[in-house]
């Protein structure tokens, strides 16, 4: 019984997963089921690259979100017109709107960073 | 079959499908089948979207790929019949999707559509090649213990990776007008209401419940087949496709609709392979992937071909064949099953219980056509003469879905009679699908030979009514 039981496990209930390669193309705010009800949307307050920890504001709420090698940070630049890019840490400038989606309700790791540049 | 009924005219494909495209008009608006707590302003107009809205991008809407005339999915022959400038082939005169977007030919040979599942940053080697999945009977195989599953590998669908969601990838990956992807430039994104109304729309299509198997089936080899499916120590088949549907059910537990690695990739030889185009690995749910497809139902398997998530398997018999094959057995599921088989064995059928397990499939899949054959075909019963234009596309839509039911008897040799009765019910729909005014007396007199037929294959009625042994279709 025990066998069969690990067999279920490994074989057939892998959790559920969403598409990310075309999350990269959707705007801060749209992501549809996620947006405002299961991400953060926020302008940076700060981002400490060398604990890799982001800071964001909205209004009185502040929201701590950290960076792991496997977070995906994409450069929304829809308002630009212009197409959206992978983007690095380095991005994550004070100022800028954002968007977080964390990996678990109760984790602070992020599963992706959405990031709007400053304007040309 | 009985050659009385035979119209050359009207069996010729490209006959049938100029029929097909004329009359498809008048489906358009005709209601579709309702579920019993479903919104019908919201269907519709989900349905409107499915089949005509754009999202302001390169012309292909949901129901380019997702033909009703096709039963939802795409393969060589149905392409074959498109006219050139048709959206499928837009990498082929939009010159910005020229290079990247598509592989026009294993698109045509193979009916293959282009996914980026694992990034868009190099068009040119990272992609996969895959089939359209139909969307029939999605109410009873997107749910999962696990989460939601759309797609060939079930992570199909961006944000919360919902049905609902679905759409807003698709727009992405399949709508736009360049490789730029810009949104509000090369398409527009779906917004929540739209969403909300082809989510609704998807979820009435096809079959809302799971057949009750064993079914009281009047075939020999159906029988047959269906003996071999259920033995969870012989075809083993029940154990993956519950009911021949798409949902799991392992030592007790119901795992909903579940991926395995089945390895389908493993397959050598393939006319796909052969064909000499680039065809990089697909490695399935997730990125990296763990090597693991979504498990499809079953019921539409026989006119849903070519099989598997590249179109690997030509034949419904080829794809129960690959069940025997050394990629199987070798493949994570092929050992698991192995390992609780006293013998060791994953699962090894002879030639002739792979042509009836096949047997079986295409009966269960003619049962289903002609249930919703039936159920279009009734609601032109008694229909008030205001409405009669409405009658058109139903009676369409049923001689459409009779048309498959021959298809897939006749491609075995199956129930002959069954055939001929099948073959009058297909003329009565299309006779009604001109004479759109005589809708009721040639509804009833298809009905009354979808009756017969059914009569052939089966005991028990139309109804789902308790069959001889308690089962309910």
């Amino acid at each position: 019984m025990k066998k069969i039981l690990l067999l279920v496990a490994v074989l057939g209930i892998t959790p559920a997963y969403a598409q990310k390669a075309t999350e990269q193309f959707i705007p801060i705010g749209r992501s549809p089921g996620l947006s405002d009800a299961k991400t953060r949307i926020g302008q940076i307050e700060s981002f400490d690259p060398g604990r890799a920890i982001l800071t964001l504001s909205s209004g009185s709420t502040r929201t701590v979100a950290e960076i792991t090698a496997q977070t995906r940070i994409w450069l929304d630049r829809t308002s630009l017109i212009l197409p959206n890019l992978r983007g690095v840490p380095a991005d994550l400038r004070p100022g800028r709107r954002c968007e977080v989606r964390f990996l678990k309700p109760d984790s602070r790791e992020a599963e992706w960073v959405k990031v709007e540049p400053a304007a040309p | 079959m009985n050659r009385r009924f035979h119209y050359p005219i009207l069996r010729a494909p490209r006959a049938r499908h100029f029929l097909t495209v004329l009359l498809l008009g008048a489906l358009l608006p005709s209601q579709p089948i309702l579920a019993a707590d479903a919104n019908p302003e919201l269907i519709a107009r989900g349905q409107r979207l499915f089949f005509q809205e754009t999202f302001n991008g390169n012309g292909r809407t949901c129901g380019t790929c997702h033909p009703a005339e096709n039963n939802f999915t795409l393969d060589a022959a149905y392409i074959a019949h498109l006219p050139e400038r048709h959206p499928l082939f837009v990498a082929e005169f939009i010159p910005e999707l020229r290079e990247g977007f598509e592989n026009p030919r294993l698109m045509r040979q193979f009916g293959l559509i282009k996914e980026n599942l694992d990034g868009f940053d190099d068009l040119k080697n990272r992609f996969v090649m895959r089939a359209v999945p139909h969307t029939l009977a999605m109410s009873r195989s997107v749910a999962s213990p696990g989460g939601p599953r759309t797609g060939w590998s079930g992570d199909g669908a961006p944000g919360d990776g919902s049905l609902r969601a679905f759409a807003t990838g698709a727009v992405i990956q399949h709508f736009t007008k360049s490789l730029r992807r810009v949104p509000g430039v090369d398409f527009r994104l779906p917004t929540d209401d739209e969403l909300d109304a082809l989510e609704a729309f998807t979820l009435t299509l096809g079959r809302q419940r799971d057949p009750a198997l064993p079914l009281p089936l009047k075939g020999v080899a159906a029988q047959r087949g269906q003996s071999v499916f259920l033995n969870d120590k012989q075809g083993k088949c029940n154990l993956c496709h519950r009911n021949a549907g798409a949902n799991a059910r392992f030592a007790g537990a119901d795992l909903g609709n579940a991926n395995f690695d089945t390895g389908v990739e493993n397959l050598t030889g393939t006319p796909v392979q052969q064909s000499g185009e680039p065809m990089p690995r697909d490695d399935g749910f997730g990125t990296p992937g763990n090597g693991q497809f979504n498990t499809p139902p079953l019921v539409e398997a026989a006119d849903t071909a070519p099989f598997f998530h590249n179109n690997a398997a030509r034949t419904l018999e080829d794809a129960v064949a690959f069940y025997n094959s050394e990629a199987f057995n070798n493949s994570p599921a092929g050992r698991a099953l192995a390992s609780l088989d006293p013998n060791g064995v994953g699962i090894r059928l002879n030639a002739g219980q792979v042509r009836d397990v096949a047997a079986f499939l295409r009966v269960i899949n003619v049962l289903e056509n002609m249930r919703q054959s039936d159920e279009l075909l009734r609601a032109n019963v008694g229909r008030p003469f205001f409405e009669l234009l409405q009658s058109q596309g139903s009676l369409v839509r049923a001689a459409k879905e009779t048309d498959d039911a021959i298809r897939v008897l006749s491609e075995a040799g199956l129930h002959g009679e069954a055939v001929g009765h099948l073959g009058l019910s297909r003329l009565y729909a299309q006779l009604g699908g001109f004479f759109f005014f005589l809708a009721d007396p040639l509804s009833r007199l298809a009905m009354s030979e979808l009756e017969s037929a059914r009569a052939q294959l089966i005991v028990g009625d139309r109804t789902g009514k308790p069959m001889a042994n308690g089962s309910v279709k």
